[in-house]
């Protein structure tokens, strides 16, 4: 009896363990390059800094948080992933909702047509080649318009329409009440947590989306804030970062300008983290019964 | 009209039955025309764009007025030892990526279940899913930096250790390892939610038997627990293997350099770097094109195996 309870206990210890070691790891490369982002460039540069700050400063993130091109980059993000979630939401939903009623004939091709979008698709040229067909180079609506329903995003929502309760809808029909009064009337607002972890899905998705702008856009003042990241961080050139300052370029640590950015860009995804977990959980496991 | 009597009657009522029904709601297929209008456009549209991997396309010409060239752009693919690096890369990457972190999340899941302490659960899931959420950019640009040589925290505990410091992000030997190493820090936390919620749907009488028979914990997670959830895990192999040619394209756009190339270029980023780097149109969309036609085919494989052993079926 004793062997077991010391069995569990080894057991639980080196579980406990292992998760803690897991969590570490995810951890420390934050911690290190937060502490980076408010240390002394001197300091960066000497491998001084750990997971604590060498003396602590908040100059170089103040001026990688009011710079120009930062502000105009973020604007830009923000403004795609406003647009793009609602019109993404609105679309999803408005094709969904027929989708989902498979006694209509035809309904069942529509959704072959769309499923097969997932598996085979034009590829990067041929995309390409209709965007700047379309005029699309060097505009927002490069990185919206092609991206408004996710067959995913439409699936989800078109399986949660298909399990309300038919009787909800032959009530409503029965005191005269049409189509559209229906779906907007009794279906949307009875939708709310799917279509906000929808919603979801497609603001992260627009907000974290570089391929595409990396693609179509070359503008500096168009770039969105995960282009800007990686000219900066990737492609080490800071020089975009000290747009508007040249006087300063002096005075301004590159290192210390790397690390802040990545903080600053993480910033606003760690703020809504807390909705992200716990709808995409959700998500997760509706997408999981059907997906 | 006499002629339409012949038909079986039943055949005429679900016809008329059909029309019936379209046109009573006339409303509902009007909602689906901004979407068809949207895959068509930039779904269909894309897929006739195809047929440039047979020609010598020239971006001014345009497709009507581009010379024909039939295979050729194919014959090329398969006699250039560029590609036939790449596709060797893509399906390395791949396969260690399956190998090594297919596992690793249903590991976790397991060892998570163990934990009784609810609050520890949640802060460190609350922990681990967060990298999923961030882009490979940033996820990039926190690598770079506590990797480089210069100051990179990895380094100066390789320094302080009395080792030399290693320059990871261009060494060609590394890159492979660092390429899988990342994708593992940023997803397997979240890949096992899957394997968390089965976990949470087998029936507790199970482990109540076995607890009165004597089995252990670890027993009951081998005996149980692993069987319980083997369904949804060989549904997630199959679907993890049909996306086997994608090795993490924005993953490794975002992380490699000309001095990795040799081992770190994979099909994807081929795919970009010849067609909008270099503006060879033709041949880029030849890639793309067995990309995307490889692809299918493991997908639709995939399904039917699954829907042969396991009863369940993507679409």
């Amino acid at each position: 009896m004793r062997g077991k309870k010391f069995g569990d206990l080894a057991l639980d210890g080196g579980i406990y363990l292992i998760l803690i070691a897991l969590g570490l790891i995810t951890l420390l490369p934050f911690a290190n390059v937060l502490s980076k982002s408010v240390s002394v460039e001197w300091a960066i540069v000497s491998g001084k800094v750990g997971i604590f700050p060498v003396g602590f400063q908040l100059d170089t993130m103040q001026f990688v948080i009011t710079s120009e091109q930062f502000l105009r980059s973020l604007f830009n993000s923000v403004l795609i992933v406003v647009i793009g979630t609602v019109a993404s939401l609105l679309i999803t939903a408005l094709t969904a909702y027929p989708l989902s009623k498979r006694e209509l004939p035809g309904m069942g091709i529509v959704i072959v047509l769309f499923i097969f979008t997932m598996m085979f698709n034009g590829g990067i040229v041929p995309n390409y080649l209709l965007i700047r067909q379309l005029g699309l180079i060097d505009d927002l609506g490069a990185l919206i318009w092609p991206a408004l329903i996710s067959v995913f995003n439409l699936l989800i929502i078109k399986s949660y329409f298909e399990s309300l309760p038919p009787s909800l809808e032959e009530s409503a029909k029965i005191e005269g009440a049409r189509n559209y009064t229906i779906l907007f009337r009794i279906i949307l607002p009875l939708s709310g947590p799917v279509l906000a972890t929808i919603g979801l899905f497609y603001a992260v998705y627009y907000w974290n989306d570089y391929f595409n702008p990396m693609l179509y856009i070359n503008s500096m003042s168009l770039k969105p804030l995960q282009l800007y990241l990686q000219d900066i961080v990737i492609n080490a050139d800071t020089s975009s970062a000290l747009n508007g300052s040249t006087d300063n370029l002096m005075n301004v640590p590159p290192e210390g300008v790397r690390s802040a950015t990545v903080i600053a860009s993480t910033i606003p995804i760690v703020l809504v983290y807390p909705f992200l977990q716990k709808y995409f959980n959700k998500g997760v496991l509706i997408g999981s019964v059907k997906g | 009209m006499s002629k339409a009597a012949t038909p079986p009657a039943a055949r005429i009522g679900a016809g008329s039955r059909r029309w019936k029904l379209i046109r009573g709601n006339l409303g509902l297929y009007a909602l689906l025309v901004p979407g068809l209008l949207f895959l068509l456009l930039f779904k269909y549209a894309p897929m006739y764009g195809i047929i440039i991997a047979f020609q010598d396309f020239n971006i001014f010409a345009g497709v009507a007025a581009s010379d024909w060239v039939g295979l050729a752009q194919f014959e090329k693919l398969i006699h250039s030892d560029e590609f036939l690096q790449v596709l060797a890369n893509t399906l390395l990457i791949s396969l260690y990526k399956i190998v090594i972190l297919f596992p690793i999340p249903i590991v976790l899941a397991l060892l998570l279940n163990e934990v009784r302490k609810m609050l520890f659960k949640r802060t460190i899931q609350t922990i681990i899913y967060l990298p999923h959420f961030l882009s490979w950019v940033i996820i990039s640009g926190l690598f770079l930096n506590i990797l480089s040589p210069s100051g990179g925290i990895v380094n100066e505990v390789i320094r302080s250790l009395g080792g030399q410091p290693i320059s990871f992000m261009t060494d060609n030997d590394l890159f492979r390892s660092i390429v899988v190493f990342t994708a593992g820090w940023k997803e397997i936390g979240w890949n096992a939610i899957v394997f968390i919620a089965a976990i949470a749907g087998i029936e507790q009488e199970q482990y109540e038997a076995a607890s009165i028979d004597g089995a252990g914990r670890i027993k009951q997670m081998i005996s149980i627990t692993l069987p319980g959830i083997l369904p949804i895990i060989m549904l997630m192999l199959i679907l993890r293997i049909g996306s086997l040619l994608d090795a993490g394209t924005e993953q490794i756009l975002t992380m490699y350099n000309p001095l990795v190339y040799e081992n770190g270029d994979v099909i994807g980023t081929y795919v970009y770097r010849m067609g909008l780097g270099q503006q060879d149109y033709s041949f880029s969309t030849a890639v793309g094109l067995f990309n995307s036609a490889v692809g299918f085919l493991l997908i639709v494989i995939g399904n039917s195996l699954s829907r042969k052993f396991l009863q369940r079926s993507i679409w």
